[in-house]
């Protein structure tokens, strides 16, 4: 089996992200063009025009490539659509990556956009096709508390301390989210006002979950070596994993919910062609899909960056903190940046491009060189997962030209 | 023809009770009495369903399942269809309803005679405040008849007589109800002629035991005084209410739990006309009871607050979370997948040995697409693996327990929890799995498996 590097590795010369938000006033159509605008104009060689062919992800606020074509009015490009759940933007990113490595083209981008405030349910909702009505109805918060009794069954972590690990996740997302005028929610929480937060499924509260939110990101990825025509800070792709897992969580008698084995094999995958051998030390900072408390807690041990069983005593060490040795969703996260589904794999590129480029003022990750995306989508036992890993310097046996 | 009897039984109480319907919780207590209450997700098909799962034998070949009641599911759909499936009948056994009051007395003596499935099953709805709203509950019961093991029929006689006694226009739920001392004096007069008949034919001149079921209450007291009743049948009724068409089976039912064999049983349902039966209990009457008995049913159940009794029956509108109704199930695939929808089966892997579920072209242990057979999970006992609390619930209940169970044997289960509080289910619980109705929408409803507690209620022999 080969996941091998691409055959030419590929940089992100220029981003763009809108606000997070409830974008009354705005329409996906319009997120889209703001986050491509502002992508175009962080790129002073570049046209939209020049752009050879583009991706665009959605879960639900558009169907085929004519999501992106139609509000920007692009003639002859090709716009693929693409969906993968709640990792949906980094697919988008993923394909674009590979459409750029491979010579197809020289100049592409991703972009992903979700506009899920046009709706008024309560968190997330999807049309699935025609099923014979065995599956449960699960809400993402219940399908994602699983992980919370099982991980204290499996680690011995009684109720009490399990309340404060993911209160001091969600407080920690939140106090880095009020430095970031892009994140939903710019203001930080008190313990008490986590816990005292309405209940929505087993343990979890209403501050545990993340943001529904509006929002769209973009993209510009060209080979490594034509890089520096664009810009003299990109960021390089030096590794990337994807996993859509077999669903055998739910549908045989092994996985016990403790872990998202598709995250530990993407991230794998990632590691080995960045040559990370020690991810705890190695990586500067981590975006890390954090749709609800306990996610953030396993996806420390997935990731390689707490020992199995130990992810709770590392976030209540504050490890994971902005001035922690490893700082994790510097910009909020999904907690309080918001999630947007098919733009949030694009705007967790955003920040480790922000922050590799030294441009994330406040919240600046000192020395940052390596950094970690990591989004998943799907739920416990049955989901899809990408890791990628990030680096302001390209990788030492393919310098950019 | 082989002289008609009852091969095996089993009766279902539903877990819950309710004996106090005060709307002001300051007024001084009125009504009195007690009656059964099935969940929210339960009805006549999943009522039958767990009544007859129980029985552990099937009716001849030749025979037929038949399903009374008054409150079916679907107008004009056959409902008996729905059970067939659960039950993984065969496809030449017939599927029957019936309907009326007087059908589940017709259901046990038609299947008495043919080696057929019998099965009552009813949920009684009042309007709150009605005068019997205590006196009206849930319960089923089966029958397979055909053989002698818990009794076999000495005789049967019956008087039809038309009355407006008690009666309701399609689509209305609750029983329009005539004087009932109008109506007890023609159905106590029905019942004279019947039961003289009966017990004549079969030579029987003092029963051992008197079962009566009437849909009159007054007609009932005044029946099993007249025929000696000790109370037993009595007890059973203020302990449930009248359950409609699967009264006259459950109170046959608790009767076959406690007598004794070679004892005769008059039974007798006063409604719409009388109709009495003459028993005689068998040799093998407790091997041929498939469900713990109906009073250890009644022992386990729990009381359930005139609140929630009013939100499950949509007698009161909650307001809920805001959330899109669960999706309706098509056609198509359910009748693709009907072994795993009504049979709750999986796939065992030929090459790993191992349980998928639901079951697929592709093993999810190893991966093989060679197949493998079908394994029933239905009658397993499930481990909870992990648990949350819905609190986004679209069904009528502040929270729900959704589970991820692991069956003993093999497979796992991922399902909603029922009949239970959802806090009191934890890592480590031990379920089994029970039919339910899982929401109704645009008009369909969607059966499926739950898990509920697997503590039985335990009957000491």
């Amino acid at each position: 089996m080969a996941t091998r590097r691409m055959a030419h590795d590929v940089a992100i010369v220029g981003m763009g992200c809108t606000p997070f938000r409830d974008h009354w006033n705005s329409s996906a159509d319009d997120l889209l063009v703001d986050a491509v605008r502002e992508c175009v104009e962080s790129v002073p060689a570049i046209e939209l025009d020049d752009v050879d062919a583009f991706w665009v992800g959605t879960q639900g606020s558009g169907m085929s490539g004519q999501t992106l074509s139609r509000p920007l009015r692009l003639r002859g490009k090709p716009v693929t659509r693409v969906e993968n759940y709640c990792a949906t933007g980094s697919e988008a990113f993923r394909n674009a990556a590979y459409a750029v490595a491979s010579g197809a083209y020289d100049v592409v981008m991703a972009t992903g956009v979700e506009k899920l405030k046009d709706s008024s349910f309560s968190g997330l909702t999807a049309v699935f096709p025609p099923a014979d009505g065995t599956d449960v109805d699960w809400t993402a918060p219940a399908s994602f508390s699983l992980l919370a009794p099982a991980y204290q069954r499996a680690h011995g972590v009684d109720d009490a301390d399990l309340r404060r690990t993911l209160t001091a996740i969600a407080v920690k997302n939140h106090a880095n989210g009020a430095l970031n005028e892009r994140a939903q929610f710019r203001k930080a929480v008190s313990a008490e006002a986590v816990e005292r937060a309405p209940r929505i499924a087993g343990p979890l509260g209403v501050m545990d979950c993340s943001g529904v939110s509006d929002g769209a990101a973009a993209a510009l990825i060209v080979r490594a070596e034509d890089a520096h025509r664009y810009t003299d800070r990109p960021v390089y792709l030096r590794g990337m994993g994807f996993v859509a897992g077999a669903g055998d969580g739910l549908a045989s008698d092994d996985y016990d919910f403790t872990t998202f084995p598709e995250v530990v094999e993407a991230a794998r995958v990632a590691y080995e062609q960045a040559g990370v051998t020690d991810p705890a030390t190695e990586i500067s900072l981590a975006e890390v899909h954090d749709c609800f408390t306990p996610t953030e807690l396993v996806l420390m041990e997935d990731l390689g960056f707490s020992a199995r069983g130990k992810g709770w005593v590392d976030v209540l060490g504050g490890r994971y903190a902005l001035e922690g040795a490893l700082p994790v969703n510097t910009d909020g996260g999904l907690k309080s940046f918001g999630h947007p589904i098919g733009a949030t794999g694009l705007r967790m590129m955003f920040e480790c491009y922000t922050q590799l480029r030294g441009e994330a003022g406040d919240r600046q990750v000192a020395d940052a060189t390596l950094a970690v995306a990591q989004n998943l989508g799907g739920q416990p036992g049955s989901c899809v997962a990408f890791v990628a890993v990030l680096g302001n310097e390209p990788a030492k046996d393919r310098g950019a030209a | 023809m082989p002289e008609p009897g009852i091969a095996a039984y089993a009766a279902y109480v539903p877990s819950y009770f309710l004996d106090d319907v005060r709307l002001d919780p300051d007024a001084p207590a009125a009504a009195r009495g007690t009656r059964s209450v099935a969940s929210y997700d339960e009805d006549a098909v999943t009522m039958a369903v767990e009544a007859a799962r129980g029985l552990g034998r099937s009716p001849a070949a030749s025979g037929h399942l038949l399903l009374a009641s008054v409150l079916a599911p679907y107008d004009a759909k056959t409902a008996a269809t729905v059970v067939h499936e659960a039950l993984g009948l065969d496809g030449g056994v017939a599927g029957i309803d019936l309907r009326g009051h007087r059908s589940g007395f017709s259901a046990l003596d038609l299947a008495a005679g043919t080696g057929s499935l019998a099965i009552a099953a009813d949920l009684r709805q009042t309007h709150p405040g009605a005068p019997d709203e205590l006196a009206q509950g849930d319960g089923a019961v089966a029958f397979v008849g055909g053989g002698s093991e818990a009794a076999s029929v000495l005789a049967r006689a019956t008087r039809t007589v038309e009355m407006l006694e008690r009666w309701r226009l399609p689509g209305e739920t609750t029983d329009r109800v005539w004087d009932e001392r109008f109506t007890a004096q023609l159905l106590v007069e029905a019942a004279g002629p019947a039961v003289t008949e009966a017990l004549r034919a079969a030579g029987v001149e003092r029963p051992d035991v008197v079962v009566v079921s009437s849909s009159n209450a007054r007609a009932a007291a005044a029946i099993r005084r007249a025929l000696g009743s000790d109370g037993a049948d009595a007890a059973v009724e203020t302990a449930t209410g009248w359950t409609g068409t699967a009264h006259p089976g459950l109170l046959l039912a608790d009767a076959l739990d406690r007598a004794e064999p070679g004892a005769t049983v008059l039974l007798v349902s006063a409604t719409d006309g009388a109709d009495a039966m003459v028993l005689r209990v068998g040799d093998g009457v407790r091997a041929a009871r498939g469900a713990p008995t109906v009073a250890a049913q009644l022992a386990a159940r729990r009381r359930v607050s005139y609140g929630t009794f009013l939100r499950w029956r949509g007698l009161i509108e909650v307001q809920g979370p805001a959330r899109p109704a669960s999706p309706a199930p098509a056609a198509p695939p359910i009748h693709r997948r009907r072994g795993w929808k009504y049979l709750l089966e999986g796939m065992r892997c030929d090459s790993c040995d191992r349980v998928t579920t639901p079951p697929g072209r592709a093993c999810a242990a190893c991966g093989s697409l060679d197949g493998g057979k079908p394994v029933s999970l239905r009658d397993r006992v499930a481990t909870v693996v992990s648990v949350t609390q819905d609190r986004l619930t679209t069904m009528p209940e502040p929270e729900v327990a959704m589970v991820v169970a692991d069956v003993e044997g093999g497979g796992r289960l991922t399902g909603y929890a029922t009949d239970v509080t959802a806090a009191d289910v934890v890592v480590g619980s031990r379920m089994r799995p029970t039919f339910r109705r899982l929401w109704t929408t645009d008009a369909i409803h969607n059966y499926f498996w739950k898990l509920r507690p697997c503590e039985e209620p335990t009957d000491g022999d």
